[in-house]
């Protein structure tokens, strides 16, 4: 995928830098610890400055509770603030004026049935995102914020992931067979 | 103890949507052009030994760890608690997960989930931000996908953190 990329973008190697995630791990760690030492006096929790499940439970929660008057319960950055946080909308429009800037927005689309397994996984990722009270980038920031627990998350999910991509490995074996 | 920020409360309560929106936005911009995924980091790794995802997750750890002890000798009144585990006790988590349990809960809390988000995301393609963004490019997938963290908002506030302290509490890991 990156060679096919990388010729498409021949005259901007001067910027592949800006295209390698270490780049981008390294941005959102830095302007994670700025966004705290900027807004904590508006609330909690600390190691709060990026994480996309939290932040969208924050956003819908939010945004129901100020249109609907309900009560859901959401991080004290966002109850605090006049609107909740806005990060994940940004994810949205950001990733999509990439996708058009480099012509690589296409629409993709699947049979019901996968989009109701997507449904249903976001809906559990949602709850064990809660549980645990993040998501994949927010245990990085615990982690690195001395939260051995979001370490102890990370490596869980690794253990997640090499199970699921061995149990997908021999499938696709037996599919072969 | 209350944290202090840079910007007073009655600013900082204008301020919340206005950075983070502006961080998202980048943040989104790049991970469409670099692909930035975690499980995607650990699961390429695994399988085909290539580390380029995998450093994106490793230097995030890295850097906010770094981005945190900076501000943190500039800014201490903002870093509340930090080095959490100096400060807090080795295993003890930073709040954000349903309240009032006892902290062997809360290492439950990051055992379990942690592998089944593992597992369900590896089989989807994808950690939450990569859906994100994918749906931003025009999957329908990952659209849906995101559709279900929006609606499971609501589910958990309303029905299933309850639930889980409940749960917990029966089978003694209240305080």
């Amino acid at each position: 995928m990156s060679d096919k990329s990388g010729s498409e973008h021949t005259g901007q190697s001067h910027r592949d830098w800006m295209r390698h995630p270490a780049f981008l791990g390294a941005l959102i760690g830095i302007l994670a610890a700025f966004t705290q030492a900027l807004l904590i006096s508006a609330g909690g929790p600390v190691a709060y400055g990026f994480c996309v499940a939290c932040h969208t439970r924050d956003l819908v929660n939010g945004l129901t509770n100020i249109v609907a008057g309900t009560h859901l319960a959401l991080a004290p950055i966002s109850a605090n603030a006049v609107l909740p946080v806005m990060s994940i909308v940004g994810v949205l429009i950001g990733g999509y004026v990439a996708a058009k800037k480099s012509k690589e927005h296409k629409i993709r689309k699947g049979t019901n049935l996968e989009y109701a397994i997507y449904f249903l996984a976001g809906v559990i990722v949602l709850q064990l995102a809660m549980i645990f009270g993040g998501c994949p980038y927010r245990a990085a920031l615990r982690t690195g914020y001395g939260d051995l627990s979001a370490l102890v998350f990370i490596i869980s999910m690794a253990a997640g992931v090499i199970a699921g991509a061995y149990i997908m490995l021999k499938w696709a074996e037996r599919e072969e067979a | 103890m209350v944290a202090v920020g840079i910007l007073p409360k009655d600013i900082a309560i204008y301020a919340v949507p206005v950075v983070t929106l502006m961080l998202g936005l980048l943040i989104g911009y790049l991970a469409q052009r670099s692909g930035y995924c975690s499980i995607g980091g650990f699961r390429d790794f695994y399988l085909f030994r290539h580390t380029r995802l995998l450093s994106g997750y490793i230097t995030l750890i890295l850097a906010s760890f770094v981005g945190y002890l900076f501000f943190w000798f500039i800014t201490p009144a903002a870093m509340d608690g930090f080095f959490w585990a100096n400060t807090n006790g080795l295993f003890t988590a930073i709040p954000g997960a349903p309240g009032g349990l006892s902290p062997a809960a809360y290492f439950l809390f990051a055992i379990i989930p942690g592998f089944f988000i593992g597992l369900i995301c590896v089989y989807l393609g994808g950690c939450p931000i990569r859906q994100t963004v994918m749906a931003s490019e025009g999957n329908y997938k990952a659209a849906w996908f995101f559709v279900g963290m929006a609606i499971g908002s609501i589910i958990f506030a309303a029905w299933v953190s309850g639930a889980v302290v409940v749960l917990m509490k029966s089978i003694g890991f209240g305080v």
